[in-house]
């Protein structure tokens, strides 16, 4: 089997609610390994995205040890946190979250530019073109269509090539050909560069996509269940 | 049917309350608030200066005289038609003390008053006692600042003109100071009979005399002037009348206020700004509320009328907001303005100024909402199904752009109107439209070049440069509403600046270097001699110029009365300086015409200054009268020479042949170039020579003027801050609008990786990037309107002032800066996954 990428160790979540504090996971003890495709699946409010968001140090967990490639995101302060995601992570939302005021192409080179990297503007080119997007790599987001924003986002995310890739729900605001060809997409950029995925999803043909599928609960695992084995 | 739906639909959604409108709210109410303030605040000087007018005058009429008392007849006529008459004479002198060897010489504006003065109002003292006390024997009483410039206390012993007097008190206050109007040094007072033996009223010398009147109560003051000018007219003698008793004073409030209301009403242009960039933030955050509304089958019609009610509604909270502040602001400060002021003002409320206020406020928040309400219309039901923000045209149709041009057509025409001053009303508005759409096409130039930086090979890798030129230059963002409106806030200030420091400049620097030191008047024909035996030997004397002088009114031109040839003219508005010369003087340049022999005897003939002789229609041949000593002089008008006022050498507009005014008790005036090593020695030997004569320090009048300007200028300053607090307001309404954005933008950049330093970083790049684009278009607008009002309406030159206008840009840059940073915490501190998922 291969070595664990994100390790959870009785993780815990309460957030602050309007009628008190809200308990939103529960002692979650859960290993992702290198190269794996792990779905996160359950019901609306089991805390499938708050466990996605503590696996990219998005979210800080109340108690408990989140480790990624070795590091303890518990105990990195904010900037550590940025830095690190930096290096090895690429985050996917269902609502894209593109800066309005930047252009494809100025989405897609900031990660890279935070990085570091000289050729972040080449590379960017170089990745929305692989997602079918070169013609448009001057237009602003309010310019495109969700299912091009999506993409653009996908690019964003495997532009610095990260170790993890974290999807919450990519497909959630598309329609049923966008949704296919947007997991396509993301399945082909994992493989491409061979980075572990997370994802959370509703639809059960993605979660078959998956070697591993985790079902969450009331913030609790209630299944993990292995596909097949990480190539 | 669509008003009563619309109406609902608009009270259902005003229960959200004001929130997103405390910007709307505080833009309006300010810039009501200073108009309404303003014009409260004028109104009150205006109804003081007309109820106190007979205090402000010395009595209910004056009749004045220059040169001359007036005669038995005049005096009787006085008498039969006044209850009591008080004489005064005024003119100015030399105080001159005494003490350890060392003599001290101060000029002062010396009045000699009767046991009758003040008819009306009380003259305070320090320490207190009744003028009658001060002014028993040899007694005095001067204001504070000549007693304090002169070491002298009550009790001290001081010297005017050959005879010595005695200080009994400060002068606090003089009941008709604010009437008798501008002098170049500081009040004396004391009795005209204790002026005997002093030497300072021979023949020709420089002194006016008023004769105050105390009228029956019911006295029809026009029909009196019209028989007073009938009367004594052609004599010199010159009415006023308690209509208006300080008429300097009516004059420079009328103007100052008229001016502060165009000040105000640029506040108001640019809290237009922050209104139109508050009401199309809200009614972006409504596009789904409309998409919905026109899902369910409102006609665009509808749901305009449905928004325009609820701005209208929180417009018209915003003017009562600021007619409520506006009309207290005065009261509040009511001891502050009459400090300031040798008025007695009473504040109170005024209906007019706050009407007026109120209309400029319906105006300016219809002018600036109308846009973005005409956008609604535009929104569609799609809106709901993807981001149809894109969608919207810019412009709006047809008939929303030319209401908007009417709406600013009736504010400007109003503002014509209501300020008296129509011209400079109408170059006011015309400025400010040249300045926003001058700020216009530079957020516009700005947000290309940005968008094109943003591309640049260069900033690659500068990721908060980047990140910052893409947000300037992005789509949305602040960028407009923020050059627009702290650019036209900085732009007044700049404008004000430049006109300020151009002004000092041309009174303190460029005038003296070409001024004589010294302005001597009353040196008698025999002390002329002397006199110019002392300069012409010394080798700190560089030039000595001498004139006689006569003092005249023109009365009649062609025999035709001087007023209804020439209206208002300064020239024959007052005596003015008469002169006689057989030749032409020195440097002479005679424009038209020829100077009259230099053994010239016939009957009088006139050199006239040439500018001033256009501007009142005078021809060659024409017949002027002047009134000199109260004897009619009619010369004919056989030259026209130039003129140079501007250098504080001597000029005279009118120029006689000797003939027609040796005959006259006259006095010579001079004036003298020395340095300024040399000043002090000049004055000492010729004022222990020529008592009587008075030396007027030039650098201490220009000091003095400067100071008047420096007062004028902390006026306009005053006024022109509540635009800059508007702008700041805008400012700030802009940064706190934009907040949800930047939280947004920190999620995001947070989640690909960017740390905090960064993210302010680019934050502070932004927001300092946009202050100084505002800055630096407020300084090409300021000088334009510096130069503008320097050429145009100062007739003087124009140089561009650097230090005011850096500090503009820098204030500009920091204001922005200090805005966008302090809402920069809540980005900043804010976790990304809350701020996202929030938004899924």
């Amino acid at each position: 089997m291969a070595d664990s990428i994100l390790s959870l160790a009785d993780v815990t979540l309460t957030l602050a609610g309007n009628a008190g504090p809200v308990e939103i996971l529960h002692g979650i003890t859960l290993d992702v390994h290198r190269g794996e495709t792990l779905g996160l699946v359950g019901p609306s409010g089991s805390g499938k995205s708050s466990l996605l968001m503590l696996m990219g140090g998005l979210e800080r967990a109340t108690s408990g040890r989140v480790t990624a490639l070795g590091h303890d995101l518990t105990a990195m302060n904010e900037d550590q946190l940025a830095r690190f995601r930096r290096q090895h992570m690429g985050v996917v939302f269902q609502s894209f979250h593109l800066i309005p005021t930047m252009t494809a192409l100025e989405n897609v080179a900031t990660p890279l530019e935070l990085a570091g990297h000289r050729d972040a503007f080449d590379r960017a080119a170089e990745e929305l073109r692989a997602v079918g997007l070169g013609p448009r790599m001057d237009h602003y987001p309010s310019q495109m269509s969700g299912g091009e924003q999506q993409r653009v986002a996908l690019a964003r995310a495997a532009a610095p090539r990260p170790h993890v890739l974290l999807a919450d729900e990519p497909t959630g605001n598309l329609d049923g050909a966008n949704g296919a060809a947007i997991m396509d997409l993301l399945f082909g950029l994992r493989d491409r560069h061979g980075a572990t995925l997370v994802l959370v999803t509703h639809a059960p043909d993605l979660a078959a996509r998956c070697d591993r599928v985790v079902r969450l609960a009331d913030g609790r695992i209630a299944s993990d269940e292995l596909r097949r084995a990480a190539e | 049917m669509t008003l009563a739906v619309a109406a609902r639909i608009a009270r259902r959604e005003l229960r959200g309350g004001l929130r997103g409108f405390y910007v709307f709210l505080a833009c309006l109410a300010l810039g009501v608030a200073a108009i309404a303030a303003v014009g409260s605040v004028r109104q009150s000087i205006e109804g003081g200066l007309k109820r106190e007018g007979a205090v402000l005058l010395g009595g209910d009429a004056e009749m004045s005289l220059t040169y001359r008392y007036a005669e038995p007849d005049e005096r009787a006529w006085m008498e039969d038609v006044a209850t009591r008459v008080s004489e005064i004479v005024d003119f100015r002198s030399m105080v001159v003390v005494e003490r350890d060897g060392v003599t001290e010489r101060g000029l002062t504006q010396v009045k000699g008053v009767d046991g009758a003065y003040p008819l009306y109002g009380t003259v305070e003292l320090d320490p207190p006692m009744p003028l009658d006390t001060a002014l028993a024997g040899d007694g005095a009483v001067m204001e504070r600042v000549l007693a304090d410039r002169l070491g002298l206390r009550p009790g001290d012993r001081f010297r005017l003109g050959t005879a010595d007097y005695t200080l009994s008190a400060v002068l606090l206050r003089e009941p008709d100071g604010a009437g008798d109007g501008f002098g170049l040094g500081p009040r004396l007072i004391l009795r005209t009979a204790a002026l005997e033996g002093s030497g300072l009223l021979a023949p020709g010398t420089l002194y006016e005399t008023k004769y105050r009147l105390a009228l029956p109560v019911g006295s029809d003051m026009a029909a009196l002037e019209t028989r007073a000018d009938a009367r004594f007219a052609d004599k010199g003698m010159r009415w006023r009348d308690a209509r208006n008793g300080a008429p300097g004073m009516t004059r420079f409030v009328d103007r100052m206020g008229s001016f502060l209301v165009l000040v105000g009403l640029a506040g108001l242009a640019v809290g237009g700004v922050g209104v139109s960039a508050a009401v199309r933030a809200y009614l972006d955050g409504k596009t789904e509320v409309i998409a919905i509304l026109k899902t369910l089958g409102a006609e665009g019609r509808t749901i305009l009328l449905a928004y325009l009610m609820q701005i209208g509604t929180l417009a018209g909270l915003g003017i009562v907001l600021g007619l409520a502040l506006g009309a207290l602001a005065p009261m509040v400060a009511a001891p502050f303005i009459q400090a300031q002021l040798p008025v007695p003002v009473q504040v109170s409320l005024h209906p007019g100024p706050l009407a007026e206020a109120a209309l400029y406020g319906v105006l300016t928040a219809l002018l600036f909402t109308l846009w973005p309400l005409a956008r609604t219309e535009e929104v569609r039901a799609a809106a709901l199904f993807r981001d149809a923000s894109g969608q919207v045209r810019a412009w709006p149709r047809p008939v929303y752009m030319g209401v908007t041009v009417a709406l600013a057509a009736a504010l400007i025409w109003i503002a014509a109107w209501f300020s008296g001053v129509p011209q400079l009303a109408l170059w006011a508005a015309f400025g400010i439209v040249a300045a926003l759409g001058l700020l216009a096409l530079a957020a516009v130039g700005l947000r290309r070049l940005a968008r094109r930086l943003a591309r640049a090979r260069a900033v690659r890798g500068r990721t908060a440069l980047r990140l910052a030129l893409g947000a300037v230059g992005g789509p949305g963002g602040e960028t407009v509403s923020v050059v627009l409106s702290l650019g036209l806030g900085l732009s007044i200030l700049a404008a004000i600046g430049q006109i300020d420091a151009n002004l000092r400049s041309a009174i303190q620097q460029e005038l003296p270097e070409r001024a004589p030191s010294y302005f001597v008047v009353d040196i008698q024909p025999d002390q002329l001699d002397g006199f110019l035996a002392r300069l012409t030997g010394d080798p700190g004397v560089s030039k000595v110029e001498t004139a006689p002088m006569l003092r005249g009114v023109i009365t009649r031109i062609n025999d035709r009365p001087a007023k209804e040839v020439a209206g208002d003219h300064w020239v024959i508005r007052g005596d003015r300086g008469v002169t006689y010369a057989a030749t032409p003087p020195e440097g002479t340049i005679v424009n038209a015409g020829a100077w009259w022999p230099a053994d010239y005897d016939g009957p009088p003939v006139m050199s006239f200054a040439d500018e001033e002789a256009g501007e009142i229609g005078l021809k060659l041949g024409d017949a002027v009268t002047v009134n000199i000593l109260g004897r009619d002089i009619t010369a004919t008008v056989t030259s026209f020479r130039e003129v140079d006022f501007s250098t504080a050498g001597i000029g005279f507009v009118v120029t006689m042949n000797p003939a027609a005014l040796m005959g006259a008790p006259h006095t010579h005036i001079a004036t003298v170039y020395a340095e300024p090593e040399a000043e002090a020695a000049i004055l000492r030997d010729l004022a222990e020579a020529y008592p009587n004569i008075t030396a007027i320090r030039v650098r201490d009048a220009v000091d003095r003027v400067a100071e008047v300007l420096s007062s004028l200028a902390a006026a306009i300053a005053y006024g022109a801050s509540a635009t800059l607090v508007t702008g700041v307001i805008v400012l700030i309404g802009a940064a706190a609008a934009g907040e949800r954005t930047r939280v947004f933008e920190s999620a995001v950049l947070k989640t690909v990786g960017a740390v905090r330093g960064q993210v302010l970083a680019y934050f502070a790049l932004r927001s300092a990037m946009l202050g100084a684009a505002a800055g630096t278009v407020a300084i090409v607008a300021g000088g334009v309107a510096g130069w503008a009002v320097m050429e145009f309406v100062m007739m003087g030159g124009y140089e561009f002032e650097p230090v005011s206008a850096l500090a503009i840009v820098l204030g500009g840059a920091a204001a922005t800066l200090l805005a966008g940073l302090a809402f920069a915490w809540r980005p900043l501190a804010a976790r990304p996954a809350r701020v996202l998922r929030a938004r899924e």
